[in-house]
């Protein structure tokens, strides 16, 4: 395929070229569709909701983001958007600080059990996390922390997202092994190597830890639900769920204006880092 | 060397610190109200309920200005599910909104407080004896009902008439219901009601008037697979026939009426509880009015005025004799009765139930009216259905969609439930 | 009970990197273990701790309010010979990993072969089929695909068959698209690990005279085994544990007639919805003991189709 250079095989390359894009377009049509479902309903007035194929609304809607601003529960959005930035914010910080410092562990450094606890960590990857739901809850319960957001937060400080720890061990491994000795012959030991040297040179892992641990936290909706109640300490998820839970079908437009509002910065991040995203990801996967 | 060492250690204090700080912004914990008993109440309802509660709350706090409420309020499932939550390590809110099905669990799980340490300030003698029993577990009181309600055939009268199906009278039986939908399915080629081979509510209805009941008084199982096997036979008839919904229609339902059949223009009947009824109101334009339950052949009446929820007080709460004016003010105080209406139910205090009735509105007075006429005539409620009737409902229906998608025979399916409920009811 | 798509790592993933070749000192031992105190404190307190809880819990009766009761075997025995909708749980979720994982993985693999010869326009694919396994996991994703399944929906007026979500023999072909509709991060793990695949070795192959597809066969399938291996065995272990979309497309109940309970759901409307925290805990130990043993089977029959460029010498 990349040999082709004749000018015989130019112009049957060109088509199937044109085929390819032509595929890729169709498919990615139907891949947004649900989407663009999502920003057509959210505008259409209540009894335009079902019953009708077209996308466009009739006339457009605003009152229903009108009605999804006000928020729920006396809760207004911008404190639900508030809570969920910050739950997301902490989840990142704790992240990006617990799992590269255990990875710079695992992937550099030497330490008895190292074998086995790699592998218990690589292990607790597939964890299912019903095994340990219901005990956690427990722990923290009896820690009086239930309904606040130390549980949301406080494991991420912990690194008991393995998966990241192993992205950035990944990540580490493919840096060249000179950098350090060459440190070392300067004087520097492994916690200063770790910040001087290997931390900055780690970059494009942290960011990815960061932005997935953003959205996936953002998107969590279960261990919100079991350890908050308090509506003002919500977040737009939970609040999502509640309004579905208020309201009846005539809500339609407003709920789903407000499922636009809570996708928002998901895609605006995506917008934003997806060359981090997508290359950062891919290449700090297979490296090493 | 040392001095390296020093200064990661001091990249890791900071990092910690950093932690501390983070997290700490999230934990902002439960404020005192500046010296002010702060209790919580929890409940379920939508956003009306929750305006007239917030208004009602507003009064207690105007009457006790020591105390400060913090209220909040989801819808049923995920309230019940937070609330078994909370109630797992002692952190249950001081007020709570029950259901009949939590308390005996909840009870006997020491979620609860004995009532009876607080009777001086809580106050139920306004309360019919028989509906303030539905409450009682072990002989202790652990929870007071605030309203009544009852189930009902709510139907579209402009179709019923149109069909010339009379409305129905008092005392109809399963199998006269059982005609109605077969004749309104034939005139108005829709199906006449929601199948109810799905609900163990209606299942109850129908077992009451054969004097039977769901559970005994020792918390078995009060039927046999014989007496299932039956009901479900009876509707998975009138199901094939077409006089009620199919079971794509069915299986949508979720508690909301604008997902039951009735409400999306499907049927012309439906059967659900009297207040929630006013649903239908907006979704069946031509208007509904309520009838009676069917009953068993011989007359044997199978509805009964239950408690629609029922409020509790937390075991553990620090603040027991003020959580129980909070109680006392909801069920007794005029202002607050004036406030909630008939939100949850029927107010259950006589006093008070008299004295609002003449100024019920719309469909408030539709449903005090409704339960006026059936008053004196209906048999005292069961006792609190044991725990593992929460779980059973559930299991009731995914039973019956075996059935009613033509996986299992009645009978089968019938045994499974019975195999089932057993197990349930053993633990 | 995020099933959020992890986005599949490569290959050499069981095993630790390499050790340094010097001798290990004193300090550098302490120094190892500052670093992973706060991991370690994680393992112990969240999830080694729980784990033996809920083992012993497993044993039990317990349903959250009075102490737990020492049932012995009977969770297990109740689940294996007396439970007939837990056997239908297993066997839904059968059902859906053995659909959702072969199509989220070759159209994957489809489309990640499309985009790698593309000159133009190849980032801008990459990142809006990439775009839904972010959002997919979302509440807002979950309530439009229960829109567009229900009778009323896309698919209805599409089809015309009344939706898919309240039809038994079709709801769980729903949960499964809502799966294959996040198949955005198997491909672009595939896209990198075609990219790695040396130009020469097709070139060679030109040379020797195989067309297209011969190419595919003996170049592209054995150079991206590994990656394929791995993205098998991230989908297989999620695909056991999926609970979202099914929750969302059945609105919590994995119905119609039981069609969607897969066993997470009905492990957790055991445990949080009829409260038998015993029985629920005995369920998520027996999926542990079955995700571990399908990996260890993965990991040991991968040796005789996975090719490692490093071990083989064709």
């Amino acid at each position: 395929m990349t040999t082709m250079t004749t000018a015989a095989a130019r112009r049957p390359v060109r088509w199937g070229r044109l085929a390819v894009h032509l595929g890729c377009l169709a498919a990615l049509l139907v891949m947004l569709y649900p989407l663009a479902w999502l920003l057509a309903t959210s505008l259409k007035p209540a009894n335009e909701v079902i019953a009708s194929l077209n996308l466009l609304p009739g006339h457009l809607e605003w009152s229903n983001y009108k009605t999804a601003f006000e928020g729920v529960n006396d809760v207004s959005i911008w404190r639900l958007l508030g809570n969920s930035l910050l739950i997301a914010g902490g989840a990142v910080v704790g992240n990006v600080i617990s799992c590269s410092l255990a990875a710079y562990a695992f992937a550099r450094l030497r330490f008895t059990m190292r074998g086995p606890l790699f592998a218990f960590m690589i292990a607790t990857i597939m964890l299912p996390h019903h095994a340990v739901l219901i005990p956690q809850y427990i722990i923290f319960n009896k820690l009086g922390l239930v309904n606040t957001y130390w549980p949301l937060i406080l494991p991420k400080f912990l690194a008991t997202e393995a998966f990241f720890v192993f992205l950035i061990v990944q990540f580490m491994r493919g840096l060249p092994r000179e950098l350090e000795e060459a440190a070392r012959i300067d004087g520097c030991g492994p916690f200063r190597s770790f910040y001087k040297v290997i931390l900055p040179l780690t970059r494009p892992a942290l960011i990815t830890t960061a932005i997935f641990t953003f959205i996936w936290t953002w998107n969590d909706f279960f261990t919100q639900l079991i350890y908050l109640f308090d509506p003002d300490k919500f977040t737009l998820t939970l609040a999502l769920r509640s309004f579905v839970d208020a309201s009846s079908q005539s809500a339609f437009g407003p709920m789903f204006a407000m499922s636009v509002i809570a996708l928002l910065p998901i895609v605006l991040f995506f917008l934003a880092f997806q060359r981090f995203l997508v290359e950062g990801m891919a290449s700090s996967g297979l490296k090493g | 060397m040392p001095g390296h060492r020093t200064k990661g250690f001091r990249a890791s204090a900071a990092a910690l610190a950093l932690c501390a700080v983070m997290a700490g912004c999230g934990g902002s914990g439960e404020s005192t109200g500046g010296g002010k008993v702060v209790l919580r109440y929890t409940w379920w309802g939508n956003p009306d309920r929750a305006a007239r509660t917030e208004q009602a709350v507003a009064l207690f706090e105007k009457q006790h200005p020591n105390v400060r409420v913090q209220t909040s309020f989801s819808g049923y499932d995920a309230y019940k599910q937070k609330l078994a939550i909370q109630a797992t390590g002692g952190d249950a809110p001081d007020v709570m909104q029950l259901d009949y099905r939590q308390i005996d669990q909840y009870a006997s799980g020491h979620v609860l407080l004995d009532l009876g340490k607080v009777k001086d300030t809580l106050r139920t003698d306004e309360i019919d004896a028989g509906l303030l029993a539905t409450g009682r577990v072990n002989g202790r009181q652990y929870a007071v009902p605030q309203g009544r309600g009852t189930e009902t055939v709510v139907y579209d009268v402009k179709a019923w008439k149109a069909a010339g199906v009379p409305h129905p009278a008092k005392g109809w039986t399963w199998s006269q219901w059982a005609d109605d939908m077969r004749e309104l399915a034939r005139r108005t080629g829709r199906p006449g009601a929601t199948d109810p081979g799905q609900s163990e509510d209606a299942f109850e209805v129908w077992l009451r008037g054969r004097g039977k009941a769901l559970y005994t008084k020792d918390r078995q199982l009060g039927f046999t697979a014989d007496d299932l096997t039956e009901w479900w036979t009876f509707t998975d008839r009138l199901r094939r026939e077409g006089a009620v919904s199919p079971a794509e229609q069915t299986t949508q339902l979720d508690g909301s009426v604008e997902n039951t059949p009735l409400g999306r223009g499907k049927a012309t009947a439906d059967f659900n509880w009297d207040a929630p009824s006013s649903g239908y109101l907006a979704l069946v334009p031509t208007g509904v009015a309520l009838a009676p339950m069917p009953s068993g052949e011989d007359g044997t009446p199978g509805q009964y005025f239950k408690p629609s929820m029922f409020l509790g007080i937390g075991a553990h709460t620090g603040h027991p004799e003020e959580a129980a004016a909070l109680v006392d003010f909801l069920l007794n105080d005029s202002g607050a009765a004036k406030i909630l209406g008939a939100t949850r139910g029927i107010p259950v205090n006589e006093k008070i139930r008299t004295g609002t009735a003449s100024q019920l509105k719309d469909f408030d007075k539709t449903v005090s009216d409704f339960q006026t006429s059936l008053e004196g005539s209906l048999k005292d409620p069961p006792q609190a259905p044991p725990s593992g009737d929460n779980a059973l409902q559930t299991t009731f229906q995914r039973d019956y969609d075996q059935v009613s998608y033509q996986r299992m025979s009645p009978r089968e399916a019938a045994r499974n439930y019975v195999t089932e409920a057993k197990a349930e009811l053993r633990s | 009970m995020t099933t959020t798509d992890i986005p599949a790592p490569a290959p050499g993933m069981a095993r630790p990197a390499p050790a340094p070749k010097r001798r290990p000192r004193r300090e550098r031992q302490g120094a190892a273990w500052v670093f992973l105190s706060p991991w370690v404190l994680g393992a112990i307190v969240l999830t080694l701790l729980p784990m033996a809880v809920s083992l012993y819990l497993s044993f039990t009766d317990y349903d959250l309010f009075n102490p737990p009761h020492w049932v012995g075997l009977r969770n297990y025995v109740q689940m294996f010979t007396e439970d007939p909708r837990y056997w239908r749980s297993v066997l839904t979720t059968l059902t859906y990993v053995v659909i959702a994982v072969p199509l989220q993985l070759a159209l994957a693999l489809v489309v990640a072969l499309a985009l790698k010869n593309m000159r133009r326009g190849k980032g801008f694919y990459r990142s809006a089929f990439y775009a839904p396994s972010l959002l997919g996991a979302s509440m807002s994703v979950a309530l439009v695909w229960r829109a567009l399944f229900n009778d009323g929906g896309t698919v209805d007026h599409l089809l015309g068959n009344g939706g898919w979500i309240n039809k038994p023999g079709w709801s769980l072909l729903a949960v499964a698209l809502l799966t294959v509709w996040q198949f955005g991060a198997p491909m672009v793990i595939f896209l990198a690990g075609l990219q790695q695949i040396p130009g020469e070795l097709y070139e060679a192959a030109a040379v020797d005279g195989a067309g297209k597809w011969r190419q595919f066969v003996s170049v592209t399938v054995p150079m991206l085994s590994p990656v394929l291996f791995f993205n098998l065995v991230l989908q297989t272990i999620q695909a056991f544990q999926v609970f979202t979309p099914a929750f969302a497309v059945s609105a919590g109940k994995g119905g119609p007639a039981d069609s969607t309970l897969v066993y997470t759901l009905y492990l957790y409307d055991r445990g949080f919805v009829a409260s038998h925290m015993g029985y629920a805990s005995a369920m998520a130990w027996v999926l542990l003991v079955v995700i571990g043993a399908v990996t260890a089977v993965l990991f040991r029959t991968s040796r005789s189709w996975v090719f490692y460029a490093s071990e083989g010498d064709r």
